[in-house]
């Protein structure tokens, strides 16, 4: 096992994401009332990196709320998977909104363990879970007709976690949306590679989005690299996908019928005046420059193919900067 | 304070050490009289070198005292933007204020965005105070000072150097020169604008994307210098990665002087030095290597998302 050193410093990334989330929810820049359940210690972040954790939800979240209403405006049903899903909330956000009719998490054991008892144990949590869940594997996963929790590891997506999907009741022939942040570069390109394009031979009515970094060749992509080297972590495809476009044409080589890629800096400055005034009053931005060089380092990623024209025409649409859309 | 105790606390601080509580509040006793003799616009003559932001990396100072020269042989003048972000806010700041009180002549302080009380408790040199004095006292002191700090400099009559840049409400020179600037740094007006601004290719004044300040154009920066006979501005404020940028027909520079800012962006940084002519030359510098920087071994790499 080559990677097990790393996993424990990719599995460490799941802590830190969970702070900066929570910090720039508690700072009033969106909402997430969920998230302090899952941070052990919270932590106030710099106002560059909340705001960056503000566009990365946001961007997020967008796609994710555009996709379900296109399913629904077409009379589907929709399923999200989430790669990696470590502490994410987006199952616990959408309860209230559009919820799907299916959403899976996948995650190493040692995360999807913690998150299944804390699930249980938090009163709050435990009360948005359906009826009848069942646990399994030695708690580290979770059953349901509506939420599952599966324990893997994506380098094996194909042999061990499609026929899992399948089993618990993931359906092939339902729209359904891939969710992967910071989880994909993580992995050797032959396994995330092989991944996404299983996922596109499966699913025929499907939509991909990965957040993840890019740019690694100029100053700040060097010093990126080698600061997150010295915190054990290798992003092992981002010299093969180091761009926008080459995100874009990852996708579309792999089987997707149509990609686009934004940078969390451009989806920054699309953002509408009334919104940068808002949070311009949350916290004072000084850094732009800085914040600016980090947003050219992230791009939001999103890909989807299906012989539905009418969900194509709805997802076509689809945009990461579309704001105030709920 | 006699001479050798204040050169025993810059021998200290040199070394990246601190001083105690009741000699800060000395050294900012002693700051604070040199000070306010000072004009809200010092005249400084040439040769000079100018710097930019250095945001309390010390050992990143260091390193720009070892390309420059150390004071008092070398003349300073330094933009402003001592604190916040780095490590050592303390350090940095109490050892230029140290050099500033025991060579007033050889090195000029004036006032960036972040010397305010407000933004030093978003950006880290108040936790940092507390963090190191177990107290906010010598925030305080530090805070009193910040507010006696001239707002701009003038080079041998020709070379204006502020920390961010120009404001609607100024045309001219005279005009900084009746602001009462005695006072943390208020969120609109001249003041403001002069610590906040940034040039920027607009046709005349822009809102800033910072939320404080003005962008201004290269029509501006002209009429400012007609007006004033002057021939360039000097300024810090925006990180530059190549550390420095001219821009508007060599009509303004940008000094950055802070090398992989927050130890994460990659830069490089610079200082300007003016002779007595006043011709220019950059001078570039990296950052120190990461061992003999002595990042504080609890605290955590810079933040990225992950």
């Amino acid at each position: 096992m080559e990677y097990a050193g790393e996993d424990v410093h990719i599995r460490a990334t799941n802590d830190d994401a969970a702070v900066s989330r929570c910090s720039a929810s508690k700072a009033g820049y969106f909402a997430d009332p969920f998230i302090p359940l899952f941070v052990k210690r919270a932590e106030r972040r710099s106002p560059v990196i909340n705001r960056g954790s503000y566009c990365r939800f946001i961007g997020i979240q967008n796609v994710i709320q555009q996709f379900l209403r296109a399913c629904k405006q077409c009379d589907l049903s929709s399923q999200i998977v989430v790669l990696g899903s470590g502490s994410d909330t987006t199952y616990f956000l959408l309860k209230t909104d559009y919820a799907p009719t299916r959403f899976v998490e996948i995650d190493f054991p040692e995360i999807t363990s913690v998150k299944c008892m804390k699930l249980h144990r938090n009163s709050r949590l435990r009360s948005l879970l359906p009826e009848g869940c069942q646990t399994g594997r030695g708690g580290a996963e979770l059953y349901s007709d509506q939420y599952t929790i599966l324990a893997g590891d994506l380098r094996q997506f194909e042999s061990d976690i499609v026929p899992r999907l399948l089993e618990t009741g993931l359906r092939s022939d339902v729209p359904t949306l891939f969710l992967s942040e910071c989880v994909l570069i993580y992995l050797d390109p032959q396994f995330s590679d092989r991944l996404i394009a299983s996922v596109s031979q499966q699913w025929p009515s499907a939509f991909f989005v990965t957040y993840e970094q890019i740019q690694p060749h100029d100053a700040f992509g060097q010093m990126m690299t080698q600061n997150l080297q010295s915190r054990g972590l290798q992003l092992h495809s981002i010299a093969t996908y180091p761009d926008l476009e080459s995100q874009r044409q990852r996708y579309l080589s792999l089987g997707w019928q149509q990609a686009n890629s934004k940078s969390i800096a451009q989806l920054h400055r699309e953002l509408p005046v009334s919104e940068i005034q808002r949070i311009n009053r949350l916290e004072f931005l000084d850094e732009l420059e800085e914040f600016n060089l980090l947003g050219d380092h992230y791009c939001i990623t999103w890909s989807f193919q299906s012989s539905n024209s009418q969900i194509i025409n709805h997802w076509r649409n689809i945009t990461p900067s579309h704001i105030g859309a709920s | 304070m006699g001479t050798s105790d204040l050169d025993r606390q810059i021998q200290l601080l040199r070394n990246c050490e601190i001083i105690t509580e009741a000699e800060v509040k000395e050294l900012c006793n002693k700051a604070r009289e040199i000070l306010i003799e000072e004009s809200n616009v010092q005249q400084v003559d040439a040769p000079v070198t100018i710097c930019g932001d250095i945001h309390g990396q010390f050992y990143d100072l260091k390193e720009l005292f070892r390309v420059g020269g150390e004071c008092p042989e070398t003349n300073y003048l330094f933009m402003g933007d001592f604190v916040d972000r780095g490590f050592y806010s303390v350090e940095t700041f109490l050892l230029l204020l140290a050099l500033k009180v025991r060579y007033p002549d050889r090195i000029t302080l004036i006032r960036g965005n972040h010397e305010s009380r407000q933004i030093t408790q978003v950006y880290g040199f108040y936790d940092e105070c507390v963090r190191k004095y177990g107290s906010a006292n010598v925030w305080r002191y530090c805070c009193e000072i910040f507010d006696y700090l001239s707002l701009a400099a003038i080079i041998g009559d020709k070379i204006f150097c502020v920390h961010g840049g120009l404001s609607p409400a100024i045309a001219t020179v005279d005009q900084i020169r009746t602001i009462d600037r005695k006072q943390e740094v208020p969120h609109t007006g001249a003041m403001c604008d002069l610590l906040w601004s940034d040039p920027d290719n607009v046709d005349d004044w822009g809102v800033s994307p910072r939320g404080a300040g003005f962008l201004f154009g290269d029509q501006v920066v002209k009429n400012f210098l007609a007006v004033n006979d002057l021939d360039m501005i000097a300024r810090a404020h925006q990180l530059v990665m190549e550390g420095y940028k001219l821009m508007f027909d060599d009509k303004i520079v940008t000094v950055w002087s802070a090398p992989n800012y927050c130890y994460r962006c990659g830069n490089v940084a610079a200082i300007l030095e003016f002779d007595e002519n006043l011709e220019r030359n950059f001078k570039i510098f990296n950052a120190t290597p990461q061992e003999a920087r002595g990042i504080p071994t609890k605290k955590p790499a810079p933040d990225y998302f992950l």
